[in-house]
């Protein structure tokens, strides 16, 4: 049909759809409007999840895959009870899975105006002189300060905080696995502040499918992991360009990894890694459904903790 | 001639196809640019693997009145390597995406190449003599045994087989985060643009360690993010002017004398969308591929996905000329959507300025006047905006027979199917012309199929 590798079956279902000029108005076409809809979309999902090159994705074909997801959705939004997804509710319960990504809202900015203020739009400087272009990347991601958590609304979370490196990232899990607390004093101390905000919207979202016509399951479903990964497309396409400090996050809090010159005069740098295992590990027991001993079964673990805290320290 | 005024139509026929017969391609010989240079003497490929291919014509010979001279390898060499960004654990690819020539000044030859990151100049220079005759040392390098050397002697140079060497003498690099579409070298031949996908970056060619952003559309928050760059060219006249269009079927028109940063454009050409064409796949075939200034500057062309656009530049609300390349394929959207042939980037071309025909110009508008573009199958297409007729062309090597006159194709839309037509349902998707160029000043165009350049010329009597 189309070529060598044309999907027959698929050619000719859409075949059937697409010689008319369709609209959502006419009678009889709405239900082809629909499935051609429906079809779009998933196809649209599976561009943005299947694909992993090893080169970078064009972003051009990103975004207009992008917007084409957005048109349904809002045409989704406009035509039935859909509310605007922020978190995939069909996740578990528990919000700081290593889904963490996954959780920034991507349509927040249709949902809700632009929360951010004008005054903390990017450094470009604007009409005085030329922008020599080594000193573009210089601005930071400064428009997304520490969330706020102001009201129950969701505001959209820094986008700093995704992660661009994919080992980066996958270190991030790890730690994010190990110790998930929110408020003990991890590495990660804006990882907690994403997990805050992440805990909002997972509550409030709770109870949307129930709320949801039974013809649309199938397309909420699909709604609702829309967001979720949709950024990690998103963030893989789109930021590409944060420097170096902002993967380094300055707000890291290394205190418990700081390593007391005293201490390690007496050769106690060895001691040292215990004694932060040790307080690790106390964390980590409330969420261990196992008894925890401070020995052999989180030995190997731990040292790969250490690794990582190492390689984010920068030490 | 050209058509200025109508009268003779070209026709078209075989001169040369380079490249492997294969039809199995090695994805490092896929043709990604294809450029003549402002003689056309040269013509240039890039292809994926990060090559740069160049061709020579032959000098023409008189006593071969019949055709013009053929092309030639000239010159071959690696331009661009495979390059791994650590940070982002992704390979930079080395296949060259534009190149440009410079005009030429003295006996070498410059041209930009780039890839989705860097660009380069290169100079490809002659060597056809040698000094022979060193007082020191031997013909092979070696140095002589000084107590042999009784006499004094000079070097001379003498003549040596025709060495053509290629070096890189500036790399523009670290400018673009984002993938490099378009290059475009000013009127003043002093400076050049990059495009990638959010901003534009102006150069000085012999400053390699800085160049200025002239366009940014970046937004603050990524998540806003809607329209790209997709192609940017410099007008071939006005050294402050410059056009980029986008994703979103628009095109800006810029005066670098009006800001530093070239956010807000002079001039936005956009058409507005035929209802009765809406479809959800609008958008996308709206996107720009490609963008050229006609010879003039009085006009520029667009290629999207199913159609070039004429625009005059004293008309932003729509084009003056449309051309449909492949209408055929706007009931076929959604299975192109599906297999991505919808992301084709189809470049598009105009005819050469015969010097002949600059004459007439007084009485013409432009001396451009004929369109080339390519479409699936093979097939590229050319339009006369003089006489409104059009044309498809075949690119394969069952037409190899030069100077026969290449047979007009014909692709059945629907219902009943005429001989020698070919029904939709019959292209290979696979087999895209994206890359065509018309050497400046005769009828000589090359077209590249997937890895095969093909060289046609018109017919000379």
């Amino acid at each position: 049909m189309l070529g060598k590798g044309g999907k027959r079956k698929f050619d000719e279902h859409e075949d059937g759809l697409e010689g008319k000029v369709v609209s959502p108005t006419d009678g009889p076409s709405k239900v082809s409007y629909t499935l051609q809809r429906q079809t779009i979309f998933n196809i649209s999902l599976m561009k943005l999840y299947n694909h992993r090159p090893l080169t970078e994705p064009s972003l051009q074909k990103t975004v207009l895959i992008n917007n084409m997801l957005r048109r349904i959705q809002e045409e989704l939004k406009q035509e039935g009870s859909l509310r605007p997804m922020f978190v995939a509710a069909s996740q578990p319960a528990d919000p700081l899975s290593d889904n963490f990504r996954e959780a920034q809202p991507a349509f927040s900015h249709l949902a809700s105006p632009p929360l951010l203020p004008a005054d903390l739009v990017s450094t470009m400087p604007l009409e005085s002189c030329l922008t020599p272009a080594s000193l573009l990347e210089d601005d930071t991601f400064c428009t997304s300060p520490a969330v706020q958590h102001d009201g129950p609304t969701v505001k959209p979370p820094p986008p700093a905080l995704q992660p661009v490196k994919d080992s980066f990232s996958s270190a991030l899990d790890e730690i994010e696995e190990l110790c998930p607390a929110p408020t003990s004093a991890e590495a990660v101390a804006a990882e907690s502040a994403a997990d805050d905000s992440k805990a909002q919207p997972s509550e409030s979202n709770i109870h949307k499918p129930e709320g949801l016509p039974e013809s649309r399951t199938a397309e909420s479903k699909l709604m609702d992991s829309l967001p979720g990964n949709f950024e990690i497309t998103a963030s893989t396409g789109f930021l590409t360009d944060l420097t170096l400090d902002d993967i380094l996050f300055a707000d890291i809090d290394t205190s418990m990894y700081d390593f007391d010159p005293c201490t390690s005069a007496t050769g106690a740098a060895s001691k040292m890694a215990p004694v932060s295992a040790d307080e690790l590990l106390k964390t980590l027991a409330p969420y261990s459904s196992q008894p925890v001993t401070p020995n052999q079964p989180f030995k190997m673990d731990l040292t790969e903790l250490d690794h990582i805290m190492e390689v984010l320290v920068g030490s | 001639f050209l058509g200025a005024g109508g009268g003779n139509d070209i026709q078209w026929c075989f001169s040369q196809v380079k490249g492997a017969v294969d039809d199995d391609v090695a994805e490092a010989d896929i043709i990604s640019t294809v450029e003549f240079n402002h003689s056309g003497e040269l013509l240039a490929t890039g292809d994926k693997g990060g090559r740069v291919v160049i061709f020579q014509q032959e000098q023409e010979n008189k006593t071969q009145s019949h055709s013009r001279g053929e092309y030639n390898v000239y010159s071959t060499f690696q331009s661009h390597e495979p390059e791994f960004d650590y940070l982002k654990s992704l390979e930079i690819e080395e296949k060259i995406n534009k190149i440009r020539w410079l005009p030429q000044k003295n006996a070498a030859q410059f041209l930009l190449s780039t890839n989705d990151k860097t660009i380069k100049l290169w100079k490809i220079s002659e060597r056809d003599k040698r000094p022979e005759g060193y007082n020191l040392k031997e013909e092979d390098g070696r140095y002589r045994d000084p107590t042999t050397v009784t006499t004094l002697r000079v070097p001379v140079f003498r003549p040596m087989d025709l060495m053509v060497e290629a070096s890189p003498r500036r790399i523009f690099a670290n400018a673009h985060t984002y993938h490099i579409n378009s290059i475009s070298i000013n009127s003043d031949y002093e400076t050049y643009l990059s495009a990638d996908d959010l901003r534009i970056n102006l150069w000085h060619l012999e400053i390699t360690d800085r160049s200025f952003n002239i366009v940014d559309i970046k937004p603050a928050n990524m998540e806003e993010l809607t329209e790209v760059i997709t192609a940017a060219e410099f007008h071939p006249n006005s050294c402050s002017t410059f056009v980029y269009s986008s994703s979103k079927g628009t095109i800006r028109l810029c005066d670098m004398r009006a800001s530093a940063l070239c956010d807000r454009h002079s001039k936005l050409f956009e058409e507005p969308e035929d209802p009765s064409n809406r479809s959800f796949f609008s958008e996308i075939i709206s996107s720009i591929s490609d963008v050229k200034f006609s010879h003039s500057g009085r006009y520029m062309m667009t290629r999207d996905y199913l159609s070039v656009k004429i625009w005059d530049l004293n008309m932003e609300n729509r084009p003056v000329e449309t051309y449909q390349v492949h209408e055929y394929l706007r009931s076929k959207l959604c299975s192109l959507y599906e297999n991505d042939c919808i992301f084709d980037k189809f470049e598009c071309c105009w005819n050469g300025s015969d010097r002949q025909v600059e004459f007439f110009s007084l009485c013409t508008s432009d001396l451009s006047t004929i369109v080339m573009t390519g479409s699936y199958n093979n097939f590229f297409r050319m339009f006369d905006r003089n006489t409104k007729r059009d044309i498809t062309l075949e690119a394969s090597r069952e037409n190899n027979k030069p100077r026969t006159v290449l047979k007009p194709r014909k692709v059945c839309a629907s219902g009943k199917r005429k001989k020698d037509e070919i029904s939709v349902d019959s292209l290979d998707f696979n087999k895209k012309i994206l890359h065509t160029a018309w050497h400046p000043k005769e009828n000589i165009i090359a077209v590249a199929t997937t890895n095969n350049l093909y060289i046609f010329q018109d017919k000379m009597n």
